[in-house]
């Protein structure tokens, strides 16, 4: 028998914190983050936001693009100047295993700042959404669950979902 | 940077010290290897290959290659964003069954895939099959036995699948990518056991060396994003355009990630053989020139992709009528190695939105 050693990490301390409830969507500003990838996901983000400017939210919208070189360090600054531009953050969508990443990552700097913020996953990604944002320190960050597959789907099909996920996605943020 | 919990007399060097740096837990294991893997496996410490047990001794060997100390921190590694030390690097190493002496090149190799731009945070998690090749540059090839030459890709031997491993396993126990819990690779690639390391074979490449072109002259890794290797074959062309124009078609293809709206960016790679190489600096003395042709040829016409495509397609790299794989010409990234054999080029597509990163081995 010898002595070895453990060639491992630990997970960073957890804080465990979903941010705060919304509380109301009326004069909030909702941003959605949107991505280059999934258009189901522009449709759902689209239906969200009309539904969410009928409960009198002021809705913005801004799509996350490239993450390496200058475009990458332009792509941040864009998220923080996004972040700070709002009351709610709806990021999205985690539907494979970069963007599910890319997502989480966005998710978490825009919950760092206090703002109640949601990750849209889709069910299949829904785990690794869980474990990068409990590796990434806040493993409560809320997360919003649609079906999968999803972006094989027609049009309509997706828009009827998002409607459908409307009322299920405020009870997410608190509502 | 080091960790600053830790406050202790570094005067005597990082082989001099006589105090107790390694901080890892220590585990009661057999030090055989059957034994060991068997046990390791089960902690989800292993690959399904045989490895080293860690012990102090071992660790100790390769620590004292390295002339860093053993806290310090070389990189936060994703999804994990743990403190990924030497002393981690070279328990991972060691595993792995490296040569000591190798350990700044790993090390380098590690720094190098941390930087943002190499987007190791989404390479880490893709449904890609990517991994990061590593392309060693200077007198560290001889010394450490990486191949250049023929089989250098896979099969050569020598130093390079034993690096490549201990990579990653760095991945595995230190960035926690984990195949099917933060790793979502949908077929994953045999380069995810024991890497892809080679060299360039820089005495026979009538242009610079690759990592020197990219202002780090010497030893030196130049890490890139690869789906794999495949291969172009020509049994045709007698001169430079030909040949260059044949390849660069022979990188284009519909479904690689470069012509993909995920991929923001995307570079590709090619390896020409020294014989082909030679042929095609006959035509274009200049490096530059030779991307500029392959960069011009790696693209697909729009009306070649099915109806429905056209919208998805990356405006940043279309260019009239067609869709260039690569952003640019600099992004065409151009080696010589291989063997004598010639009639093959070697070809790595990129997984897209990554920038290959080029770091000196100090």
């Amino acid at each position: 028998m010898a002595l070895v050693l453990d060639p491992t990490l630990t997970a960073a301390a957890d804080t465990g914190d979903s941010g705060p409830d919304v509380q109301t969507l009326a004069c909030q500003r909702v941003g959605f983050r949107v991505d280059i990838l999934w258009r189901s996901w522009d449709w759902v983000s689209d239906e969200w936001g009309l539904l969410a400017r009928r409960d009198g939210a002021e809705v913005r919208f801004w799509r996350a693009r490239g993450r390496t070189g200058d475009e990458g360090e332009a792509v941040l600054k864009e998220l923080d100047d996004f972040v700070a531009g709002v009351d709610i953050a709806v990021v999205g969508l985690a539907n494979c295993g970069s963007c599910t990443s890319w997502t989480i990552h966005d998710a978490l700097r825009a919950a760092s700042t206090g703002i109640p913020t949601v990750a849209v996953c889709t069910d299949h990604f829904k785990d690794l959404a869980g474990t990068l944002a409990r590796r990434g320190g806040r493993s409560a960050l809320r997360r919003h669950v649609l079906p999968y597959p999803l972006d094989t789907l027609q049009e309509a099909e997706v828009r009827d979902i998002a409607r459908a996920h409307y009322r299920p996605f405020l009870r997410t943020l608190g509502l | 940077m080091t960790s600053p919990a830790r406050i202790i007399d570094r005067s005597c060097g990082p082989s001099g010290c006589e105090v107790d740096w390694l901080t890892s837990e220590r585990h009661q294991a057999d030090d055989d290897v059957v034994p060991f893997t068997r046990w390791a496996t089960e902690r989800g410490w292993g690959d399904g290959l045989p490895l080293v047990p860690p012990t102090e001794g071992r660790v100790r060997a390769f620590l004292a290659r390295c002339g860093r100390f053993p806290d310090e921190v070389v990189a936060e590694l994703p999804p994990l964003r743990g403190e990924c030390t030497v002393e981690k690097i070279a328990i991972n190493a060691v595993m792995a069954g490296a040569d000591p002496a190798a350990m700044p090149l790993i090390i380098a190799a590690i720094e190098a895939m941390a930087r943002p731009e190499f987007n190791l945070a989404a390479l880490n998690a893709t449904t890609g099959s990517v991994v990061p090749a590593v392309i060693v540059n200077g007198p560290v090839r001889d010394e450490l036995g990486i191949p250049y030459e023929v089989s250098c890709a896979g099969g050569a031997g020598g130093g390079a699948p034993s690096i490549g491993r201990a990579i990653r396993l760095v991945m595995r126990n230190l960035a926690g990518q984990e195949a099917g819990v933060t790793s979502q690779s949908v077929f994953g690639t045999p380069g995810r056991v024991a890497g892809i390391v080679f060299g360039e074979w820089e005495e026979v490449s009538p242009w610079a060396p690759l990592a020197e072109r990219r202002g780090v002259p010497g030893n030196a890794v130049t890490v890139y994003g690869a789906m794999g290797t495949t291969n172009i074959c020509d049994v045709i062309a007698d001169n430079g355009r030909s040949l260059l124009e044949f390849v660069g078609k022979g990188l284009a293809y519909h479904g690689a990630n470069g012509a993909l709206p995920s991929s923001a960016f995307c570079e590709v790679f090619v390896g020409f053989n020294p014989v082909w190489a030679k042929m095609i600096a006959a035509s274009y003395p200049l490096v530059e020139d030779v991307q500029e042709v392959l960069w011009e040829a790696a693209s697909l016409p729009v009306a070649s992709f099915p109806a429905g495509y056209e919208a998805g397609l990356v405006l940043s790299r279309r260019h009239g009528d067609r869709v260039h794989i690569a952003q640019s010409p600099r992004d065409v990234i151009v080696t010589v190695c291989g063997g004598m054999g010639n009639l093959h080029a070697l070809s790595m597509p990129s997984w897209g939105d990554t920038k290959s990163v080029t770091a000196g081995i100090r």
